[in-house]
């Protein structure tokens, strides 16, 4: 038994020495789960990263990107990352508030946006839009705008995620207030009947959804390409709203306290360069910030893209993020 | 009295010195969260209106939830141990004990299954009556059909234990005193399991008071949310850690007052799992139909849910699943983390019981308020998860190791086998407590006689009565840290990754399918030590 426990800490000892070994920079980004997950960009980022940059990169996962940055705000001066990566543009704000980022000073000219990017510090890998996914074998009569959810008969249901807990969730929010700004609490009294449940996060939404509990879920324009793509189903669509739709932007950006700065920058850039671009479809199954040669992945092509990216801008959302989220709670209590 | 607690003292020490030391984590984790949060008066770290709203609703729905579980747990218990002899019932205990134990989101869905607006139930009587229940499962309704689910399986299987330890004598005197049912339960029943009624609805009580996914995914409004919820929001979403603290502190104190509430001071009648005697004659008829269909009603909603995660699971591609790398590691981690914590749970659960009941034994120490301070004091330290909530001893765990020289995976591992001990405590002791006061209110002072100590008093005098309790106790907290999401995953660790952590993963990128896969071999592993394990300690007779 003591020889047992005394190898096995000589194999923990020696674990701890392999990555020192190799003498090569480690580069440490935090990003949530589904990004690090071994069926996530995550793995075939670092292969190809790691190709180019002489380095190592490591990824630790939170359970969310706002996870991440509450970890780097605790663990202050002594934190271990370099970059913070997965953040919604419309929680950006809360962390640029913190002080911790550093302007990527990257050329921003070239990027494939609905919107013009004009951020110094968080720079976009991915984008997609919220909206409401429907199984088409099931849901024949479908709303095209908010204004036809409201009228739709009552046994109409949708299940949506708490916008204090999920970003879909957080997306449908603000995509009601930018539409109906002062009236965005009258809209929700009337939305409230439809709503069979609001779920903490995403999973537990679109879980509940696929077993047929509801006839739309809130979720993001790019959901029926997995389908097309993973599991060969067609049924699953995109209602089209046609007052827009809200956009989602992840970005990334540098902590002013990483040691290898350059190499950051280098991950940055990568992130908006072809390679990763071939990546982020069928992996985060959401658009890339690059057009590649490539053009992206087949089933891609049949989704519903709005024709306008509705978005909010980041000092209004700081501003009255508590206020709306008041709102929003006051209006749809029962 | 100091002479008796000297007497004592190699009881006492072993289960105080644990009871003290996690009193004393839960002090550091308040303390290191104080020292660490920003004392700036704009952080507005006040109660609101809504909050006291939130309180308010906790508590009613918990109160709500006990009541029903109790009660139909109770029901369940009583008809199972008059119907002793019916096939399958073996397995058909196990499976009480599994839903409990599943990780809670799996629970849901297995509930949504059968009962959802697209549910088993709708649909049957949507095509035989043309005719649905429509959305009943989600609202307060589904709050309390979720609660009463989980819990009130833990209450029959702990309450059968009770009932089943009644003396047959006592039914046969019974009997020849012609009581009518009522009186039978009334006078000979309910004083046996009385005490346990007590400790086990606290336990169930602060289980639905701490509920978070439930209340979140089946409550369908803010208005049905709980204090953890708002726990949740202060720390990660505000970041607002002295509001945290505040509300933490509340639940501590409900928690706190719920103890002191339950706490027993003075022992009831004793008893324990005596003679094999059989009891030669049979229910009257009527009452015969009465518990065949409590318990066949019961099995059928106890059990549609589990059959609907395996026909979930069915489907999954288990053959990807396997070949995943990262599946194999977090099982393995899971493995040894459950059994780790389950030998540990046990160990201490057994230790804090044998030093509590000697401060609620007048034979041992004389009653005092002296007496009963400690009583409570070692109670509360083995309710301390349900007290403490899991965000905040993540985050408290989470600062330790940012205090530390301690490299963070020595931390990561503590606080995760930290909190799957605490876990499993309130259960552990809960089922452990009772009959090892009864022990020693019947045997002490045969023991004494025979100078039966140590070991040997263990050996000859308690382990016969309590193995079956303690594979069962093993067997709960060996498949809690299956199930559970663990600590970590909140703040994440690359170095520990769980089964249940592995299976959210699934679920949140598209792979509802794998995740309904893996619920599937968590629903087997667990089953399999509920029916296995107690199968082993019976036949681990002592030499």
């Amino acid at each position: 038994m003591n020889k047992l426990l005394k190898y096995g800490f000589y194999i923990l000892f020696l674990t701890t020495l392999l990555p020192a070994q190799t003498n090569k920079p480690t580069l440490v980004v935090y990003a949530y789960d589904s990004f690090t997950a071994s069926w996530g960009p995550a793995p075939k980022v670092k292969k190809a990263f790691e190709k180019v940059c002489g380095c190592n990169l490591e990824f630790v996962s939170t359970s969310s990107a706002i996870g991440a940055l509450r970890k780097i705000q605790l663990e202050g001066a002594n934190t271990k990352a370099d970059i913070l990566l997965g953040l919604d543009k419309s929680s950006a704000n809360i962390a640029k508030k913190t002080g911790l980022f550093m302007q990527h000073h990257i050329d921003t000219s070239k990027l494939d946006l609905p919107i013009s990017w004009n951020d110094k510090e968080f720079l976009p890998y991915d984008y997609g839009y919220f909206a409401f996914v429907y199984d088409s074998d099931k849901t024949k009569k479908v709303p095209n705008s908010f204004e036809e959810l409201i009228a739709m008969p009552k046994d109409f249901k949708i299940i949506i995620q708490d916008p204090r807990s999920s970003t879909p969730g957080l997306g449908l929010m603000l995509w009601i207030k930018k539409i109906y700004e002062e009236k965005a609490s009258e809209y929700w009294k009337k939305l409230s009947p439809y709503i069979l449940t609001i779920t903490k996060g995403w999973s537990e939404a679109y879980g509940l959804f696929l077993k047929g509990e509801a006839d739309m879920v809130l979720s993001y324009t790019t959901s029926p390409a997995y389908h097309i793509i993973a599991e060969n189903k067609t049924n699953y669509k995109t209602a089209d709203f046609k007052e827009g739709h809200y956009g989602q932007i992840e970005v990334s950006a540098i902590l002013k306290s990483s040691q290898h700065k350059k190499l950051a920058k280098e991950f940055l850039e990568f992130t908006i360069s072809e390679a990763f671009a071939n990546i982020i479809p069928t992996t985060n199954w959401s658009y890339p910030v690059m057009k590649t040669k490539n053009g992206l992945p087949k089933g891609f092509y049949s989704l519903h893209v709005p024709s306008k990216m509705l978005l909010i801008d980041d000092e209004t959302i700081q501003k009255h993020r508590k206020e709306y989220l008041n709102e929003w709670l006051n209006s749809i209590k029962k | 009295m100091i002479k008796n607690i000297w007497r004592f003292r190699l009881s006492i020490l072993p289960g105080s010195v644990i009871s003290l030391a996690i009193l004393f984590l839960a002090f550091g984790i308040f303390y290191i969260l104080f020292l660490n949060s920003n004392h700036d008066a704009s952080s507005s770290a006040f109660i609101t209106n809504r909050i006291i709203g939130l309180i308010k609703f906790t508590i009613f729905q918990a109160f709500l939830s006990t009541i029903l579980a109790m009660l139909i747990g109770t029901v369940l218990a009583w008809s199972l141990a008059h119907q002793s002899t019916f096939r399958g019932r073996d397995f058909l205990v196990a499976l009480l004990s599994s839903s409990l134990v599943l990780p809670t989101l799996i629970v849901v869905f297995g509930i949504i299954s059968v009962l959802g607006q697209n549910g088993w139930i709708n649909r049957v009587l949507l095509y035989l009556f043309d005719y649905s229940f429509g959305s009943f499962v989600y609202g307060l309704s589904g709050i309390l059909i979720a609660h009463v689910y989980l819990n009130a399986s833990f209450v029959a299987r702990s309450l059968l234990h009770v009932f089943e330890s009644i003396p047959k004598e006592r039914y046969k005197l019974a009997k020849s005193l012609n009581f009518s049912v009522f009186n039978r339960f009334w006078l000979i029943e309910f004083p046996a399991i009385k005490l346990s009624l007590k400790s086990i609805s606290s336990t169930v009580f602060l289980l639905c008071f701490t509920s978070f996914a439930i209340v979140l995914t089946l409550g369908g409004s803010p208005s049905y949310n709980t204090l953890e919820v708002a726990i949740y929001e202060a720390v990660k979403l505000d970041f607002n850690i002295p509001l945290a603290l505040k509300l933490a502190l509340i639940q501590l104190l409900i928690t706190m007052v719920l103890v002191f509430l339950s706490a027993n001071f003075q022992a009831a009648a004793t008893n324990i799992k005596t003679s094999g005697t059989k009891i030669p004659w049979n229910e009257p008829k009527k009452l015969q139909y009465f518990q065949v269909f409590i318990i066949f009603f019961s099995t059928i909603l106890f059990i549609l849910p589990l059959i609907s995660i395996f026909i979930d699971g069915l489907g999954a591609d288990f053959k990807r699943i396997i070949s995943d790398e990262i599946f194999i590691k977090s099982l393995f981690t899971s493995l040894a983390i459950a059994t780790v914590s389950s030998i540990l749970s046990v160990l201490f659960a057994l230790l804090i019981s044998d030093a509590r009941r000697n401060f609620n034994i007048n034979h041992r120490i004389k009653k005092s308020k002296f007496r009963n301070l400690i009583n409570l004091v070692i109670s509360f330290s083995g309710n301390i998860y349900l007290a403490i909530p899991s965000l905040i001893l993540g985050l408290g765990f989470f600062m330790f190791s940012l205090n530390s020289q301690i490299p963070l995976l020595f931390w990561a591992m503590l606080a995760v086998l930290c909190a799957n001990v605490l876990m499993s405590l309130p259960f552990a002791i809960s089922i452990l407590y009772s009959p090892m006061l009864k022990i020693a209110q019947r045997y002490d002072k045969l023991a004494f006689a025979l100078n039966l100590r140590g070991s040997k008093r263990w050996l000859y005098c308690e382990w016969p009565y309590m193995k079956s309790s303690i594979s069962y106790v093993f067997a709960l907290s060996f498949c809690l840290s299956l199930g559970d999401l663990g600590v970590i995953a909140l703040f994440g660790s690359n170095e520990i990754t769980t089964l249940p952590w592995y299976l959210y993963q699934l679920m949140g990128s598209y792979q509802t399918k794998d995740g309904a896969g893996v619920a599937l071999i968590l629903l087997v592993l667990t089953l399999s030590i509920f029916i296995f394990l107690p199968k082993v300690f019976k036949n681990a007779r002592h030499r």
